[in-house]
Order: structure tokens, then C-alpha cells, then sequence
């Protein structure tokens, strides 16, 4: 009996472990999902795919960290109630290996040669060396941490 | 509804009437279509196979010159390539090119790549120990071989080399899989007799597609003496190769474009006097301008479009079934030297819309303006000149 017990409990450890690493791994767009911001369908550019993780695992997509940005600032609005606070995680797409990584691990590259679709970019690079290659390579100086973006910094179109 | 189905009913009747003349330029326009329609299927279809066969090939190819020529690539320049960032992974190529005398046909023998992931294997298993090859199936097909089978080939040193075939493999593009070989690496460099520190080329595979321009710029000045060539560069040249070969055809037959617009125009718009009397007498037993029209249009379209539809049949059966044997040594230029391939049917719609324009309005309109002319003139006056 006890040993079942234990079986059991380590069914519902390894469970539980694979639910709570499945929250936290943000999913990819979906041929439908739109930028809430510039109405664009998402899934065509994943190289620039940026997210929001609300703590009740729905997810709002957008096209560019820039336009990830300006509605991350705006929030709460008339049309989206909820609080930053409400927010788990922001992922961006790593330029070098396109692959999505959360926020903070990021450098953010302003006004370089590289254009999102929706035009100037922050373009989230992952690690400083690579931040400062890219800079160096796509014509920038600004390279910002995510604690030091303000919405002044947000590039213009 | 119903007077446009009589008025097609009369127009075919009409054609049916004059068997000869409209005859005789149903087939020359058949022959116009079809020949502009194969050369746009025949390079529509080698584009479509370039680009079939460089998809599925590395994001930037890194060669190395000496001389101003193609050199062996020392393997440790791949080290200073996989620092730079966004560089997935570099692998060092080997491969090269043997004649076979006696089937005389080029082969490109390849040493097995690390990620072979466009080809399928079919039958059999992947070559592993020396002596052991897997050919696609084109050459299999050639050659009429199979798994188990053996193929004699000569090296560098000029020794006769027996291979068993131990697997067949198909890509999705026939070119490829009509001239490939594959070698164990080690193998395939005593056959070419090739050090062990060099390889033919780097294949470099890039994480964001943008970037490969940015990192071919970077291998160019860390390795000045290398060649860094972007697969959308490749893609670019033969776009470029088969456009302008494509052209040069096209101009060519421009000529007989011309010429059939000429006889069109001279067949359409001579309106016999019969036909002219046959205009008046419409018109003196009622018809209109505009139903006279109507005829013409029907007319000069059912001819378009019969000629048109067997145009296009035609260059389909002259390029798909039989190969485009007519125009091929010309499009593809010195790759004659290839094994035959069997070209994959692709057609652009919108290519065949603009041939479609550019043959049928131009006939229409010839035949329906001199009607025209004919129509507005008093039937009377019609009738008696």
C-alpha cells in the first residue's frame, strides 16, 4: 500500500512538474493571431514574433518588440482592463537564433539598419557580445536593458 | 441570352462555311501559341527546379579562392565562421565532379553530409565502411542498377575502384538525384585523393535568413581570401541565366509573333467581298450594327480560343511528355552534359494570361474593326460595290 502511495505521488510530482513548465514555455502565433496594436496577422513574421504571458496563461501577440511596447505602457486601456502586475512574462524573438526568450535576458538594439514590419525596430538581441556585434554591424549606439526602456524611447514609426 | 446563342450558333455555322481560310490560320495560330507557351513552361519549370534544389541546400556556401580560382578550404577556417553570432552551424563539404566515360555523363560524387535531410532514402541503407555508395534513382535508373549491385569507377590514380550500391535515395527534385553519389567522407578523399585537412567547400547554415548577407560581408573580411555565396544570391543567378536565355528565345520568336500578326490581320481584315455582301444583306434584312458586331466577336473568339486551348496542349505535350526536346539545348545551355531529367509540371497562370492577351485581343480585334467598317456603311451601297 505504501508503495503505491509513493507511485502516486510521484505520478502527480512529475505531472504537475510538466503542467508548470508548460505554462511558463510561451506558445507560438497561430495563423490568425493579430497584433493588437497595428491589426497585422502575426504568424508571417516569426522572426520578429513578441509576446505578452498573462498570469492566467492567455497571450496577446505582436509584431516587433516596438508595438509590444506601446501597448505594454498603455495598459491598463479601455479596451484591456488588466495591470502590468497581471502580466508573467514578456517574450521577444532573439534576432541571432530567432528563437523566443524572455525579456529580461534581452538587449534591446534602437534606431539600427534592421526594419520590422511595421518599420524601426528594438531589435532584442540575447547576450552583450552579440549586442554589441550587432550594433556595430546595423549601424547603432543605443543598446537599452529592459529596465531602461521608457515609452520616449519607443521608436517612432 | 438566347440572341447571343443564336448569334453563336450563326458565327460557327459561318466559320464551318469558310473551312479553308479559318483552317489555315487555326493552325498557324496553334503553332504561334504553342511555341511562346513551351519556352514560358520550359523556364518556368527550370526556375522551379533551381529553386527545388537550392531550398533544400545551405544558407551560404563559403569557398575559398587562390588565384582568382576555386581552392580547397583548410578546415580550421570553419572555427573563426562558427563564432560569429547567429552562425547555426558550419560543415565542411566533399565533394566533386567524375565523367563517366562510358555512359558519358557527368557525376557529382558527394561525400555523405551530416544532415542529409533532403534525401529520402528509399531502399537500403546509408553507405557506412569504404567500398559502399547510395545513388539516387535517376542513376539508378540509368544504369539500371539496384541495391546489392556494383558500380566500377576510376580514382585519381587512375586504379579501378569496385562499389556496392548499398541504398537508393530520391530528393524532390529529379536534377538532383540524377548525377548524385554519395561516399563515405573518408572514402570519397582517397578516391579524389583529397588531404585530410582541407574540404571543397563550407556550408554554413544561418538561424534568421536576414542576417546572411551581414554574416557573408563578416567571412569575407575575418577570411580575405574566401568566397562567401548567399543561397538567395544562387537563386538570383539562375533566375537571372534562365530570364535572359528566356528572353533571347522570346525575341526570337517575336519574329514569328509578327509574322502571324500580319497574317492574321491580312486574313481577318481582307473581308472578301462575299463577306461584305453577306454583312449587307444581314444588315438589309434587319440586323443591327451592333449584332453584326456581336457575330464578328463570337467569331474571332471561338477561333482564339479554339487555337489558344491547342496551343497550350501542344507546348504541355511538348514540354512534359516529350521533354521540350526542341527548345531545351537552348535554355539549359551546357548543362546537356547532365543526365536526362524528367522536368516537373508547373505553370504560372499568370504567364498564360498575359500570352492570352498578347494572342487573342489582338485577333479579335482584327477581325471585328474592318466588320465594323463594313457594318456602318449603307447596305445598299455594300451590296452593289
Amino acid at each position: 500500500m505504501p508503495m503505491r502511495a509513493l507511485w502516486l505521488l510521484l505520478i502527480v510530482l512529475l505531472l504537475s512538474g510538466a503542467t508548470l513548465s508548460f505554462a511558463a514555455d510561451p506558445r507560438m502565433p497561430n495563423k490568425t493571431d493579430r497584433c493588437p496594436v497595428c491589426g497585422m496577422f502575426v504568424a508571417p513574421y516569426p522572426e520578429w514574433v513578441a509576446t505578452i504571458q498573462f498570469k492566467d496563461d492567455s497571450q496577446l501577440f505582436f509584431d516587433g518588440a516596438k508595438d509590444l511596447f506601446k501597448y505594454y505602457f498603455a495598459l491598463p486601456t479601455k479596451d484591456d482592463p488588466r495591470t502590468r502586475e497581471q502580466i508573467r512574462d514578456i517574450f521577444l524573438t532573439d534576432y541571432y537564433t530567432m528563437q523566443l526568450r524572455s525579456a529580461g535576458e534581452l538587449y534591446l538594439i534602437r534606431g539600427s539598419d534592421v526594419y520590422g514590419p511595421m518599420g524601426h525596430e528594438l531589435v532584442p538581441v540575447a547576450g552583450e557580445e552579440a549586442a554589441k556585434t550587432f550594433a556595430r554591424d546595423h549601424g547603432s549606439t543605443h543598446i537599452l536593458t529592459l529596465d531602461q526602456l521608457t515609452p520616449e524611447l519607443l521608436p517612432e514609426d | 441570352m438566347t440572341r447571343q446563342w443564336k448569334l453563336l450558333d450563326y458565327a460557327l455555322a459561318s466559320l464551318l462555311r469558310r473551312k479553308g481560310k479559318n483552317l489555315s490560320i487555326l493552325v498557324i495560330y496553334t503553332l504561334t501559341v504553342a511555341t511562346l507557351a513551351s519556352v514560358l513552361f520550359l523556364t518556368q519549370s527550370l526556375r522551379q527546379e533551381a529553386t527545388k534544389v537550392l531550398s533544400g541546400g545551405p544558407d551560404l556556401v563559403v569557398q575559398r579562392l587562390m588565384a582568382g580560382r576555386h581552392e580547397l578550404v583548410p578546415l580550421n577556417y570553419a572555427d573563426p565562421i562558427r563564432k560569429l553570432p547567429g552562425v547555426k552551424s558550419v560543415q565542411p563539404r566533399v565533394w566533386g565532379y567524375y565523367y563517366d566515360s562510358l555512359k558519358k555523363v557527368n557525376l557529382t560524387l558527394m561525400g555523405l553530409p551530416a544532415e542529409p535531410e533532403i534525401l529520402v532514402l528509399l531502399e537500403g541503407e546509408r553507405p557506412s565502411k569504404g567500398q559502399e555508395i547510395a545513388v539516387g534513382r535517376g542513376i539508378a535508373d540509368t544504369y539500371g542498377f539496384g541495391v546489392g549491385d556494383s558500380l566500377l569507377l576510376i580514382d585519381a590514380a587512375g586504379e579501378k575502384q569496385l562499389y556496392r550500391i548499398t541504398g537508393l535515395f530520391e530528393t524532390g527534385s529529379d536534377l538532383l538525384t540524377n548525377d548524385l553519389i554519395l561516399f563515405p567522407e573518408a572514402e570519397l578523399r582517397r578516391f579524389f585523393a583529397m588531404p585530410t585537412n582541407r574540404a571543397t567547400d563550407l556550408a554554413v547554415s544561418v538561424y534568421n535568413p536576414r542576417e546572411v548577407a551581414t554574416l557573408a560581408q563578416k567571412v569575407r573580411y575575418h577570411l580575405p581570401d574566401s568566397r562567401p555565396i548567399g543561397k538567395t544570391e544562387i537563386l538570383h543567378t539562375y533566375d537571372t541565366v534562365f530570364h535572359w536565355r528566356s528572353g533571347m528565345l522570346l525575341t526570337v520568336s517575336l519574329a514569328a509573333l509578327i509574322a502571324f500578326c500580319i497574317l492574321a490581320w491580312d486574313k481577318a481584315t481582307g473581308i472578301s467581298a462575299d463577306e461584305r455582301r453577306e454583312i449587307g444583306i444581314l444588315k438589309a434584312v434587319g440586323w443591327d450594327t451592333t449584332d453584326v458586331l456581336a457575330l464578328k466577336f463570337w467569331e474571332g473568339l471561338a477561333v482564339s480560343l479554339v487555337a489558344f486551348l491547342l496551343g497550350t496542349i501542344l507546348a504541355w505535350t511538348h514540354t512534359y511528355v516529350f521533354g521540350a526536346g526542341l527548345l531545351a539545348p537552348v535554355i539549359q545551355g551546357w548543362s546537356v552534359l547532365f543526365p536526362d531529367f524528367d522536368l516537373t509540371p508547373s505553370v504560372d497562370l499568370y504567364q498564360l494570361f498575359i500570352l492570352g492577351m498578347l494572342t487573342v485581343t489582338p485577333y479579335i480585334a482584327c477581325t471585328v474593326i474592318p466588320s465594323w467598317k463594313a457594318a456602318i456603311t449603307d447596305p445598299d451601297s455594300v451590296m452593289r460595290s
